[in-house]
């Protein structure tokens, strides 16, 4: 390959066009060098942002291809080679505002995050005087949250994000609410669960984008089921999202499959149900999907279903 | 007109913890003006730790003994009543940082890890895994959010109004509209951290690392003290000067050659890659210099082979490094020897601050902390683990400074600021309308070049004057730059002509210091003049900027208790 195109979507503030770069390639090069060099040789109007250059400052997150990268840490021959093409198509991030060409607006984003309090609110344990007392297995709990370098990778990927109102918050900001949630020196885990529960926590749709992107490998999923488990510890159990939990939970246990005829009865209760879903469950039936008619029977291993759940119970009394 | 009590302008974590000291009197307006967003700053690129004797793990230290170590790694440069005060506070530092959230790493107790650095006689160096840095500033941008700290972010500072050595305000440019303000305030902490970047591409440090406050506080008759200390760190990635760690050398990497030979058993047969830091690098340079290194110029390099050690132990004892070096030199480690070259790290010197307890320089109002500024407690040459130390320590009492001036300060002139404002407006709009004139990248390529190669790790006399000429020659040029981006919205290509001006500003003097420093000490080698020399040179530089003319004076050293002997180690 001789050349590499970059297409890059501009952005004025009015008006949006795509403009077409071209660079020679060179072996182990960044997206970042091409970015950096298409601004120093090419055309100085061309406008994205970066700092550190080796991953810790959380600047560079840009869109290759529909997908979002660190552009300093993302290699040209990986992308060429992922994409099987010369042409690279670059956007900002998705689900930002975007004030320039590759830059995006972060200051509604932290406004939003300072829903969940994303401080820690210190327990009567430590004094800024003398600190905290915290154990390495207590540490360990806070360490893989706080690699996080507010990237904005997880939003621009986010599944909910892309379809949601507003509502929704960011994987970063809910990363944050877990951070302060488990970190022992934290004396109100609930003030910063309660706010993502009430910013439509149950509404991951589980894509694991946030968690395949994440350049930090930050297990963002494992985290939203720790705080949907808490809510439910705290009494949260009557939310569409719990309900539903609850529903998959013991369908699975009585019968070892969902019954597909009652969930939706279970997780919004009957009148909704009537009122919305009729027409929904009409068009499910001609569709083959579930048969009114069949009544649920256990399937054949139910016994070892039951086990699992026997044993995920002992587990987590222990 | 935008009014504010205390405006702190940088908010990595100088700024951010001045901001939040600051910010502790309910009754003062505060903000913090960063030209990008908070959490971008470079106090997040600190891999290794932060200094305090707490005595955890070596119950023998204290802070008296980092006192010693630190004016013992200055070279004796550094002023011991400042260095005293630093090291006494900084285990209360840590312990405040805690409260905050920090996740330091820990020990079988259940306290703050410590582990041993470079310099110190007992290991003293808190620390967060490799992300002690990045996790401070996030902690105290938290702290800053709950406070209600105003943030400007990306608000980009353009000058500092100062008429008769008084204070009266500023201007900055709003870079998301193009906007650009006057500020009146009472009192300003400048905190916008090092200016690595005059060397450009041969530094550590982060893109925008370009000392926009201490050319505006040096434009204003602020000196800069000690600018010619300049330290280098041996083992950055050729291509792009990120540091790889010292701990490649700590695990048995070799340093090698064009010819494949291991060269440093010529400048330290029995240390070989072991040997401290600055010696390192010098040995580096001198292969390259004598065409030895693989490369041409600035893109000369040698090799660091890790591959004797198999990849076991890489995979073990330095995966991030490994990764490193493949996502920014496309090299597994397992396979083949990385390129690197020393690369520009920290600027010891920086803005004067007179008063070590409240940061205020020698303009009332005005208060500088962190990488920018010279206080001085690192002398000729930064002990590792004193940086991030110095910023939050400093940070704190330049915050509590500011509040302090900005209590018993009046408002200074509208109409000053306004003028101000005006002459950056009209500048703006004529940089936008150029469409010709010389490149700007082509004139910060030329300032990175010649100052690598003649102020860098070796200076002598006659190359240096060959760079002052350059730079002189360079200034001039910049008056015909053109920076190709009529845009008023998020022009960086404005953005980026300023902070060239003040690197090529801060470059002058960083040569002048260099030239009329006729000794050798801590980081600053002279070929001319190889040793140290206490009767001439025990005293600290001062260069003050009178319009275009650069005037040189000198300040005793404070010493307290250390009286200067030969450094060994």
């Amino acid at each position: 390959m001789e050349n590499i195109t970059f297409r890059i979507r501009r952005y004025d503030g009015t008006n949006t066009w795509v403009q077409e770069y071209r660079l020679p390639y060179e072996k182990g090069k960044t997206i970042l060098w091409a970015l950096t060099k298409i601004k120093d040789e090419i055309d100085p109007t061309l406008n994205f942002t970066s700092a550190c250059r080796h991953a810790i400052c959380g600047s560079c997150g840009v869109k290759v291809n529909g997908h979002a990268f660190l552009a300093c840490k993302t290699s040209l021959d990986k992308l060429l080679e992922t994409f099987d093409t010369s042409v690279l198509y670059f956007e900002p991030l998705g689900n930002y505002d975007v004030v320039r060409d590759l830059v995006v607006d972060w200051k509604p984003k932290m406004e939003k995050m300072k829903k969940i309090k994303p401080w820690l609110l210190p327990s009567r344990e430590g004094s800024i005087e003398e600190g905290f007392r915290q154990s390495k297995q207590q540490f360990a709990k806070i360490s893989s949250s706080t690699d996080c370098i507010l990237c904005g990778i997880c939003a621009s990927e986010c599944g909910q994000l892309a379809i949601n109102d507003g509502g929704y918050l960011e994987p970063f900001i809910i990363n944050k609410a877990y951070r302060f949630a488990v970190d022992s020196r934290d004396n109100a885990p609930e003030e910063h669960i309660r706010p993502v529960l009430e910013n439509e926590l149950w509404k991951c749709i589980h894509c694991m984008q946030c968690v395949s992107k994440c350049p930090k490998e930050i297990p963002l999923t494992d985290e939203i089921a720790y705080l949907r488990k808490e809510t439910m510890k705290m009494g949260e159990v009557h939310n569409q999202g719990a309900r539903h939990a609850y529903a998959f939970y013991h369908d699975v246990k009585k019968w070892g499959r969902l019954n597909e005829m009652t969930l939706p009865i279970k997780t919004d209760g009957m009148v909704t149900t009537l009122r919305k879903r009729i027409p929904f469950a009409y068009r499910m039936i001609v569709k083959g999907k579930i048969n009114p008619l069949r009544l649920p029977k256990a399937v054949k291993g139910i016994k070892g279903v039951r086990k699992i759940y026997q044993q995920v119970e002992e587990e987590s009394k222990s | 007109m935008l009014k504010y009590d205390v405006i702190v302008v940088g908010a990595g974590g100088a700024g951010m913890m001045a901001a939040l000291y600051a910010s502790k009197d309910k009754n003062l307006r505060v903000a913090c003006l960063s030209k990008i967003f908070p959490t971008r700053s470079h106090t997040g690129a600190a891999q290794g730790g932060i200094n305090a004797a707490m005595g955890y793990r070596d119950a023998t230290d204290s802070p008296e003994k980092h006192f010693r170590d630190t004016v013992k790694g200055s070279d004796f440069l550094a002023d011991q009543d400042a260095v005293e005060f630093f090291t006494a506070n900084m285990p209360a530092i840590i312990s405040e940082l805690d409260y905050y959230g920090v996740p330091f790493s820990r020990d079988p107790n259940g306290r703050i890890a410590q582990r041993p650095f470079g310099g110190a006689s007992s290991p003293r160096t808190c620390y967060s895994a490799d992300k002690t840095g990045h996790v401070i500033l996030h902690a105290l941008y938290e702290q800053c959010l709950k406070n209600n700290v105003e943030f400007l972010d990306e608000w980009f500072l353009l000058s500092l109004v100062v008429a008769d050595e008084t204070f009266h305000g500023l201007v900055a440019m709003n870079i998301k509209t193009g906007e650009i303000h006057p500020f009146l305030a009472k009192a300003v902490v400048i905190a916008t951290g090092g200016f690595g970047r005059i060397y450009w591409n041969r530094t550590t440090n982060a893109i925008n690392m370009t000392g926009d406050g201490t050319a505006a506080c040096f434009n204003a008759g602020i000196p800069l003290k000690d600018p010619e200390f300049v330290q280098f760190h041996p083992t950055g990635l050729a291509s792009t000067g990120i540091l790889l760690s010292e701990a490649c050398r700590g695990e048995g990497g070799y340093l090698i050659n064009r010819e494949g030979e291991r060269f440093m058993k010529r400048y330290a047969p029995e240390k070989m890659e072991l040997a401290p830091r600055d010696l390192v690098s010098r040995s580096i340079e001198m292969e390259i210099k004598a065409g030895r290194g693989f490369g041409q110029g600035l893109e000369a390099y040698v090799l660091m082979d890790l591959r004797h050690l198999g990849k076991e132990k890489i995979m073990e004892r330095l995966p991030q490094v490994r990764e490193l070096a493949m996502d920014f030199e496309g090299v597994d480690l397992i396979d083949e020897p990385v390129p690197i070259r020393p690369s520009c790290h920290y600027m010891m010197g920086g803005i004067h601050v007179s008063d070590y307890t409240t940061l205020a320089t020698p303009v009332e109002g005005i208060h500088a902390a962190g990488e920018c500024a010279c206080v001085s407690i690192h002398g000729a040459n930064r002990l590792g683990g004193n940086s991030v130390a110095d910023v939050v320590l400093f940070g704190k009492y330049a915050g509590i400074g500011a509040r302090e001036s900005a209590r018993k300060r009046p408002f200074g002139l509208e109409t000053l600021v306004i003028k101000e404002a005006k002459k950056w407006e009209s500048k703006f709009a004529t940089m936008r309308n150029k469409t010709s004139g010389i490149r700007l990248v082509d004139i910060r390529n030329k300032m990175a070049e010649v100052m690598w190669n003649y102020v860098g790790i070796f200076r002598h006399e006659q190359e240096m004057r060959v760079a002052l000429e350059t730079i002189d020659q360079l200034l001039n040029d910049y008056e015909h730059a053109y920076i190709g981006d009529p845009a008023l919205r998020y022009n960086t290509a404005f953005v980026h002509y300023v902070e060239i001006g003040n690197l090529l500003t801060l470059a002058k003097a960083v040569v002048l210091g260099a030239i009329n420093r006729k000794e050798s000490r801590g980081s600053h080698a002279r070929a001319d003049y190889p040793q140290r020399d206490d009767e001439n040179f025990l005293k600290h530089t001062l260069i003050y900027k009178r319009g275009d003319r650069y005037e040189l004076k000198y300040l005793p050293v404070k010493i307290t208790k250390y009286p200067p002997e030969e450094r060994k180690y």
